[in-house]
């Protein structure tokens, strides 16, 4: 299989497939300046999000190394960071700064909105015009970070697009590259499987402990999550119960063997296999594993979820034929045909391998086609 | 072609690749092909439901990947529909 890809290599030594110059609100009340940032500078994209205000504690930490994250995301060139303050706004640009990259930071207090628009975007011009003189660079794909997460998922997850994305994981693993994947909730059922695939007795004890923690959540609530998990749309798909569904989760990450455990938006200290904690819903999955670093993200669906994220291309495929045809818009692998057995796993699989090789080149997947552009930080609790 | 397709071997239900209706013989084989089955469907199901492959008694567990999926809530007749009406998780209960 070739496996050469044309891709950014970042001063941080990562490797990334796209290069934006990212437009990053460190709050709410930013997303305006940032939003007209991105208005009238092109080549600018601009990420708004509705947090970072009076947060505090573990949720804080989480929400800052969701943003610094994602500033030194691989598939990022230039941040210009936006806060209302000075404080918080220049702490998230000079954690950004250390991996070399462009960063500068501008705050509305004691200077205005329409100051700052202009002072930012005169700075992202200048972004701009480096960012685009940077060139695409023979690389291996093992270079890169994919990360996992299905959605929308049916039983045709589990019989076909899970597995192909299982497969593509031993083999991507095998040459070296670095896979995340995590939905905590949506292993039950399917934990005891995972424990056993876990390498070492410390990372083994840090997912127990992760995923007890999400049981007692669960239980605390004390109601009935069918319905919620599984979704309604993973009934309609066929999916009965949670047990059902996570032991079709669980076969995005094939026969491998698992090598750490991380904390939420953690980056991997190394190559190879990492469970991270994240929630089942996919925005929040995606956005963490981005912010872990994550350069492609791999999106097996039964009944069809439309999900993108604005820094990293989401591949989309699908067992499903009914799925296949009706939401053909959003779909960019198919692999129906291996519900029939007419294709084998393999044959399926090198499918996928392909198109990740042409997305790692350049080639835009379909949610960013359709522009789906959903950053969703983890919110852990309510804010002070 | 196959109508049904099952995870491993011993696995209590099937699920149907196409839309099988009541009445129809449907052919069914493991997702690696090694083994093979056929039965009568005594319900309609629906691409990707599953299909019972044999009697399951009210408060059995049903097994699929090879693994407990949930309990019956009901007797379920081989080629019967198996879904939420008729299976629960053991799950957050």
């Amino acid at each position: 299989m070739k496996r050469e890809i044309l891709a950014y290599r970042r001063p941080d030594g990562s490797v990334g497939v796209r290069n934006y110059v990212l437009i990053l609100p460190i709050d709410d009340i930013s997303n305006a300046v940032a939003e007209a940032v991105e208005k009238v500078v092109n080549g600018t994209l601009a990420i708004p999000h509705p947090y970072g205000r009076l947060q505090f504690g573990k949720d804080l930490e989480l929400f800052f190394k969701t943003l610094i994250g994602t500033g030194l995301n691989p598939n990022v060139a230039a941040v210009v960071v936006i806060g209302v303050e000075p404080k918080w706004t220049c702490m998230v640009a000079e954690e950004i700064a250390k991996s070399g990259k462009l960063v500068e930071a501008f705050w509305v207090e004691g200077f205005g909105q329409l100051r700052t628009i202009e002072k930012a975007a005169r700075t992202a011009v200048k972004f701009v015009e480096d960012a685009t003189n940077l060139r695409r660079e023979i690389a291996d794909l093992s270079e890169l970070i994919v990360s996992l997460k299905c959605g929308e998922s049916d039983t045709t997850s589990g019989l076909g697009a899970n597995r192909v994305v299982g497969r593509f994981t031993e083999r991507f693993l095998e040459m070296g590259g670095t896979v995340l994947f995590g939905e905590t909730t949506e292993l039950t059922g399917a934990e005891h499987i995972l424990i056993q695939r876990i390498k070492s007795e410390q990372e083994r004890q840090k997912f127990i402990r992760m995923f007890d923690e999400y049981q007692q959540l669960v239980k605390s609530q004390d109601v009935d999550l069918l319905g919620s998990q599984p979704t309604q749309g993973n009934i309609a798909g066929g999916l009965s119960t949670i047990e059902e569904k996570a032991l079709g989760n669980l076969q995005k990450i094939g026969n491998a063997m698992v090598d750490g455990v991380l904390e939420p938006a953690e980056r991997p200290p190394a190559k190879g296999l990492y469970f991270m904690n994240t929630s089942s819903a996919a925005a929040e999955a995606v956005t963490l594993f981005a912010a872990a670093g994550a350069a492609i993200h791999l999106f097996p669906t039964g009944q069809g979820n439309p999900i993108g994220n604005p820094i990293v291309p989401v591949i989309k495929i699908t067992a499903n034929p009914k799925t296949a045809q009706c939401m053909s818009e959003h779909i960019d692998v198919d692999v129906s045909d291996l519900l029939q057995l007419k294709i084998s796993l393999d044959e399926a699989t090198d499918r996928l391998f392909s198109r990740v090789v042409e997305t790692a080149c350049g080639r835009f997947v379909k949610a960013e086609i359709l522009n789906h552009r959903e950053f969703v930080p983890t919110k852990l609790y309510p804010s002070a | 072609m196959v109508d049904f397709l099952v995870h491993r071997n011993g696995d209590h239900v099937g699920v149907a690749v196409r839309d099988i209706k009541k009445g129809e013989h449907v052919f069914g084989k493991t997702v690696d092909g090694q083994f093979s089955y056929e039965l009568d469907a005594v319900q309609d199901i629906p691409l990707g439901h599953k299909i019972a492959l044999r009697d399951i008694q009210k408060g059995e567990k049903v097994i699929e990947y090879g693994e407990i999926i949930g309990a019956a809530t009901d007797n379920i007749a081989k080629g019967a529909h198996v879904h939420v009406h008729n299976i629960r998780s053991l799950r957050w209960g």
